[in-house]
């Protein structure tokens, strides 16, 4: 079995620098067979390729998508400085 | 003098696959702000076609729209363009320089751009060794040698501090330390402080946290969409704030 620690670089390493995900701020953790992805992006489209890169780089393992999307409230109080 | 409301925000990273989504959570935005910031990071890829998608989102708001860009908006080599793009839609681009806008008889002085990285004193790099790292530090400080100029040009009531980049550690809470180093640098934060400002706004760090404050005093405010959640923050400037 390849060592985590590696197989998790490459997916991260691939997520930043796919044409398709271009995201930085993915947590990439691996345990055994499992990859785990962590973050935020803004629509479920792009959380559906952050999976699919994750699956083509890490080949066989079982990865859990749990990026969720980035929430935009209405804007709140004002801050005053 | 009345008080100035900033609005504030960054890492829009839009494209065409949201195309109209952000544009609606503007609305009304002349009621709670007098002016919008955008600190960088407005694309994904940093094409040409996700540049005019950021321009139809942000163009003739009611309200004068302040923008830098980050690093996604230089990964295709088309910053120029983006650049010339939004500037085209009225949007007032910063690229290491300044501009004082007269809001209402209040006069707002912004400085700023995309700023770099570098890490924070004491465990930072140095223009020492290989020409690859003294490039990577000396990007920073040039950089910071434009904002210190472009600071000192401004005549204004207040002023604020631009930025895709953090300058400085307190905002990056959250994040992953060994990572610092590319998310931000204290040279930025020792411009802002010299020159003085009333708040540095930046991005850049997704994980990162909202408030922080300088060495020298000046409150510091990461406005990355996935830190605010909201479609913006609203600061407010002045005697009564
Ligand atoms: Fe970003
Ligand atoms: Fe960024």
């Amino acid at each position: 079995m390849e060592t985590p620690q590696y197989v998790a670089a490459r997916v991260q390493r691939a997520l930043a620098e796919d044409e398709r995900t271009n995201e930085l701020g993915i947590r990439v953790d691996v345990r055994g067979e499992q990859v785990y992805l962590r973050g935020q992006v803004s629509c479920s489209e792009r959380r559906h390729q952050i999976e699919n890169v994750a699956r083509e780089t890490a080949p066989g393992m079982r990865v859990h998508n749990e990026i969720t999307l980035v929430e935009m409230l209405e804007p709140g109080e004002e801050e005053h400085l | 003098m009345r008080d100035l409301r900033i609005a504030a925000v960054a890492d829009i990273h839009l494209g065409e696959d949201v195309r109209g989504h952000y544009r609606k959570r503007l609305e009304g935005i002349e009621h709670r702000a007098d002016v919008l910031l955008v600190g960088g990071d407005l694309t994904r890829h940093g094409t040409l076609e996700e540049g005019r998608v950021v321009a139809g989102e942000l163009r003739d708001l009611p309200v004068p729209v302040i923008a830098v860009l980050g690093n996604h908006d230089y990964h295709s080599d088309r910053d120029r363009e983006i650049i010339s793009v939004l500037r085209d839609a009225g949007i007032v681009v910063l690229d290491d320089e300044a501009a004082v806008l007269d809001l209402d008889g209040v006069r707002l002085g912004v400085a700023g751009g995309k700023g770099f990285g570098g890490g924070f004193a004491g465990k930072c790099a140095s223009e020492f060794g290989e020409p690859e790292t003294k490039a990577f530090v000396r990007h920073t400080r040039d950089i910071a040698e434009r904002w210190r100029s472009a600071l000192k040009s401004i005549e204004a009531d207040h002023r604020i501090v631009l930025s895709h980049y953090s300058p400085v550690k307190d905002t990056l809470m959250g994040e992953p330390p060994e990572i610092y180093p590319f998310l931000g640098s204290y040279l930025l934060a020792e411009a802002a402080d010299e020159q003085g400002a009333d708040l540095v706004v930046h991005g850049h760090a997704h994980a990162g946290t909202e408030k922080g404050v300088t060495p020298g005093g000046i409150r510091v405010r990461n406005v990355a969409l996935p830190v605010i959640k909201h479609a913006y923050s609203v600061y407010c400037l002045g005697e009564d704030c």
